[in-house]
């Protein structure tokens, strides 16, 4: 009888044993998905990081060629002004040195607006 | 519950079910940890992902606002030195022009009939400044004369226009190199009045600088105010 006993106790001790390492795979599966989850995290992150560098290096490219043309087109404007002044002081230049020398032999003497005509 | 002792079949019935209830609880149990393990991966995990991706987006909204900046900048910094450029531009026509009158000043001391007419109207100008009893003309060497004569009418004018005497002594002392005109000083020689054409040129270049910009180069169109 006794000998039955300790034999169902200890069955009944190996299913309890199973039963646990059942559960502790369940746990360790467990710590491996969390382990995971920052693993695979990481990896998406990585690849998001490379495509916004990407566009961004796109982004740059494309401004750096706008500066060469925006140079370019300032220069061309540029150039017409300067030659737009350049004409324009060769049209009036005699003009305006005549208007100075007239106006430099123009006299007008006044006698100070405070004072009068002393009477003789 | 049996009531008897149990015999050999019964016990191993029993023990079996048992043993299967041990099993099927530890199955249960199991399964519970791993599916919620399963959603707990899935939220941390994208958690991070988006935890990182804000800060991602963050430093390259602050890199392209910097390059916008930079950008800008340069183009304010191109179009300030185009304008310098035109500006320098008119002012070395500006320069120009100042030189060609430089030479042409010395022409006007040619025409003698305009240039004593000049001379005098100039003394005259410079008595009236002065209002002095007593004034003397200094006048380049080759002058001398013409000043003189000039000098006398000169003294009649002033004395119509002010009411007052001057008497006019005329010296030779200005240098040859001078385009012409005279310097008058005071009595005492205390005053000294430059009316040489150079000095009156000078001055005009400064006082005419709006105006010739004007007929130069035409008016601005970005200016509103002219008081």
């Amino acid at each position: 009888m006794s000998a039955q006993q300790s034999q169902s106790i200890q069955t009944l001790l190996e299913a309890e044993k199973e039963a646990a390492k059942t559960v502790q795979q369940a746990r360790q599966y467990r710590v491996q998905k969390l382990k995971d989850a920052r693993a695979q995290a990481a990896k998406e992150i990585e690849v998001y990081k490379r495509q916004k560098e990407d566009e961004f290096k796109a982004f740059e490219a494309s401004h750096a060629g706008s500066t060469q043309t925006a140079q370019t087109a300032v220069d061309q404007e540029t150039e017409i002004k300067l030659q737009e002044i350049t004409d324009a002081y060769n049209k009036n230049k005699d003009q305006v040195v005549k208007k100075l020398l007239d106006r430099v032999v123009l006299v007008k003497p006044e006698l100070h607006r405070n004072l009068k005509k002393a009477q003789a | 519950m049996a009531l008897r002792p149990l015999n050999d079949d019964e016990v191993l019935t029993e023990m079996n079910k048992m043993v299967a209830f041990i099993r099927q609880e530890a199955m249960e149990k199991a399964r519970e940890i791993r599916v919620k393990a399963d959603e707990e991966f899935a939220i941390e995990k994208a958690r991070l992902v988006k935890q990182e991706q804000q800060a991602i987006d963050a430093q390259y909204e602050k890199k392209r606002k910097g390059a916008e900046v930079a950008q800008k900048i340069a183009q304010s910094t191109l179009t300030n030195k185009s304008r310098l450029r035109l500006l320098q531009q008119r002012e070395e026509h500006l320069q120009d022009l100042f030189n060609s009158a430089r030479q042409l000043v010395n022409d006007l001391a040619q025409d003698e009939s305009r240039y004593v007419q000049f001379l005098e109207g100039v003394i005259v100008q410079g008595s009236l400044q002065l209002l002095e009893p007593d004034v003397t003309v200094h006048a380049r060497e080759q002058d001398v004369e013409i000043v003189t004569r000039a000098a006398e009418g000169a003294s009649k004018q002033y004395n119509e226009i002010s009411g007052r005497t001057v008497n006019v002594t005329v010296e030779g002392t200005l240098s040859k190199d001078l385009a012409g005109g005279v310097k008058l000083v005071s009595g005492t020689s205390r005053i000294t009045l430059d009316n040489t054409l150079d000095e009156r040129l000078r001055l005009l270049e400064d006082r005419m600088l709006p105006e010739i910009r004007n007929n130069l180069f035409g008016s601005n169109p970005n200016r509103k105010f002219y008081s």
